[in-house]
């Protein structure tokens, strides 16, 4: 019994990190046509700005927000002086389709590099804010801590203030229907090539918030975020890469299979399982599970 | 440099036979004159050069993005060990079953995939690179972690007492290599393989001309994984063994990176490709001997050339090396 609690707290608190990855990822898509693989690299660098700040003023708290600002500068930034020319030098042809890969893992691979440089290629680490020892149930210890709860609580709430800025202000209206339609958003007075950089930077902003969450538990290291990007990854296209709330749904589905199938049968599950749950989800919707109606031509 | 104008009369295949065994003679006496190190560098370059071959036939030819090209090749690579090792079948029957079972591996694959486009393709790959090599964990008779031997054996008698191992495995790669390419730039050139180019530049357009695009890419998808099979076959026989840690993602990632530098859509910069993949750590190896730096600059700075040089290839010669001096001329 205290097993089962314990995978389904344990499949909630991973599912939540990767919904954070699968959002920042979605909302590139979404906004740019862009699998974003450099997500990794600046969720890590986010993450080493977090440390360093960590270093110098003692807070987890100061830290995290100076990890989400400069995750939306770092998501803008990238944006608006390396992806906006690269689409206008790359115009015609099939490389269209994969420049926007190989630029973004291009880019993966500097910021990993100056990491390097920088911070050194040694392990950190970053001591959690709350206790992470976990919880007595039943007279057993389980796996789930005040750390993990923290996480979740994070998570939700940054569910919903992404829910309300999309649904509610119109800013999201304007970054809806950018991702929907761009020209028509273009002829209605929308600058949508400023509102896909907005979209960047809350992407970078949910990326950063994804790293300082979820490095406490591991180590940091320049390449600590490539795993929970192909989680993420995975994640959005589970959820049929166009919907936030399809993102979630992708990341729980996901952190429950994941963490279900390493529990009770085998721990070496992990991936395969993530493959087995991607390829059974695409064998019946080949566009994901929340993908609208419309063919939107990849 | 042919002048506009001038009617292009294309390469016959025997013509190209010549050219490729000119090219073979030619190894062979250059692999004479040359040290061992060099012969297993040479190995590495043709080894790559075949898997970059399989990414242009995919991603250039038939417009399938995968990132899972490291995840065929170690199908190829356990099916050519587990031939040569437990079967103890002879190695070129061994390299032979690396290419046919990774193709129909990729056969099966392809019939998912052919259902997937953009994102969704790549993302399955993806998936499928992280977590294949991890189920080799999961069966005994592919030795878990520690992998289990590739060993073509040392090289026949009659060839005498001083033709070393690496000179052996020299011979072994770069024929297959070639023979392979051969078969591949032949496909291309045929009549079946323009239907390739017409599905990737305009699929509507192709599929209302009477091809069928589905089992094209279908098609395209299993060829390729043969010959991903092959080069996972022939790193590891390089290695000497196969494990789950040969084939990391980010051998799919640098491979992908080789193809689009040397251009995607050619199958002319194979080689310069591979010589890329090896080169880059030298290069960046003796940069570092000789302006000095920490451990950890040492272990960055391939990654980081690796990764400019990928930038660069994007922005001045999206349609690789080749397509810029055509445009030139």
């Amino acid at each position: 019994m205290t097993q089962f609690i314990t995978a389904v707290l344990t499949s909630l608190s991973s599912g939540a990190i990767y919904a954070l990855m699968a959002i920042a990822i979605v909302l590139v898509w979404r906004s740019t046509r862009v699998i974003n693989f450099a997500q990794a690299g600046q969720a890590v660098l986010t993450t080493y700005i977090g440390y360093t700040v960590i270093q110098r003023t003692g807070s987890f708290w100061v830290a995290l927000v100076v990890a989400v600002v400069s995750g939306a500068v770092i998501g803008a930034v990238i944006d608006r002086f390396f992806m906006r020319p690269i689409f206008k030098r790359v115009k015609s042809g099939p490389i269209v389709m994969i420049a926007p890969v190989v630029a973004t893992l291009g880019l993966l691979g500097i910021i990993q590099a100056v990491i390097g440089f920088v911070w050194g290629i040694t392990n950190q680490s970053i001591e959690a804010p709350v206790s992470t020892g976990g919880y007595k149930v039943m007279g057993t210890v389980i796996a789930f801590s005040n750390y993990n709860l923290l996480v979740l609580v994070f998570v939700a709430v940054a569910m919903l203030l992404l829910t309300l800025l999309f649904q509610k202000t119109n800013i999201g209206l304007a970054l809806r229907a950018s991702a929907y339609s761009p020209e028509i958003a273009k002829l209605s007075g929308i600058k949508v090539d400023s509102v896909r950089t907005l979209g960047w930077a809350i992407a970078g902003a949910s990326g950063g918030l994804a790293g300082m969450l979820y490095i406490p538990g591991y180590f940091l290291y320049p390449n600590a975020m490539d795993l929970l990007l192909v989680l993420g990854f995975i994640a959005a296209v589970i959820g049929g890469l166009e919907s936030l709330f399809g993102a979630v749904a992708g990341a729980m589905i996901l952190g429950f299979a994941i963490i279900f199938s390493t529990t009770y049968i085998s721990p070496k599950l992990f991936f395969p399982t993530a493959f087995i749950v991607l390829i059974l989800v695409l064998l019946v919707k080949p566009a994901g599970l929340f993908a609208p109606k419309k063919s939107r031509g990849a | 440099m042919k002048k506009a104008g001038k009617v292009h009369k294309p390469t016959t295949t025997r013509k190209r036979l010549f050219l490729f065994i000119l090219f073979g003679w030619l190894l062979l006496i250059l692999g004479d004159r040359v040290g061992d190190l060099e012969l297993y560098q040479g190995s590495f370059v043709a080894t790559y050069a075949l898997a970059i071959t399989s990414i242009v036939l995919l991603t250039g030819y038939s417009g399938q993005l995968s990132l899972g090209q490291s995840a065929l090749m170690a199908v190829g690579a356990y099916a050519g060990a587990l031939s040569i090792f437990n079967a103890g079948w002879h190695p070129v029957v061994g390299l032979i079953m690396s290419a046919l079972v990774a193709g129909v591996f990729g056969l099966v694959l392809g019939l998912v995939a052919a259902r997937l486009s953009g994102p969704y393709l790549a993302g399955t790959t993806l998936a499928l690179a992280i977590s294949l090599p991890t189920l080799a964990n999961q069966f005994p008779i592919l030795g878990a972690e520690e992998g289990i031997s590739f060993d073509v054996g040392p090289s026949p008698a009659r060839f005498g007492e001083d033709f070393s191992q690496y000179k052996w495995f020299f011979w072994i790669s770069a024929l297959a290599a070639l023979i392979m390419v051969f078969f591949i730039v032949n496909l291309l050139t045929s009549r079946y393989g323009r239907t390739f180019k017409a599905v990737r530049d305009n699929p509507v357009a192709a599929q209302l001309s009477g091809i069928n695009v589905g089992r094209l890419k279908v098609n395209a998808f299993a060829i390729s994984s043969g010959v991903a099979g092959l080069s996972g076959g022939l790193l590891v026989m390089l290695i000497s063994g196969v494990s789950p840690s040969a084939f990391p993602l980010s051998l799919s990632f640098s491979l992908l990176g080789a193809a689009v530098v040397t251009g995607l859509y050619s199958l002319k910069g194979v080689i310069l490709g591979g010589l890329v993949l090896v080169a880059i750590p030298e290069i960046a190896d003796s940069l570092v001997s000789r302006i000095g730096g920490s451990e950890g600059f040492t272990t960055v700075l391939p990654g980081f050339i690796v990764s400019a040089l990928l930038i660069l290839a994007v922005v001045f010669t999206p349609n690789g090396p080749g397509h810029l001096l055509k445009k030139h001329h």
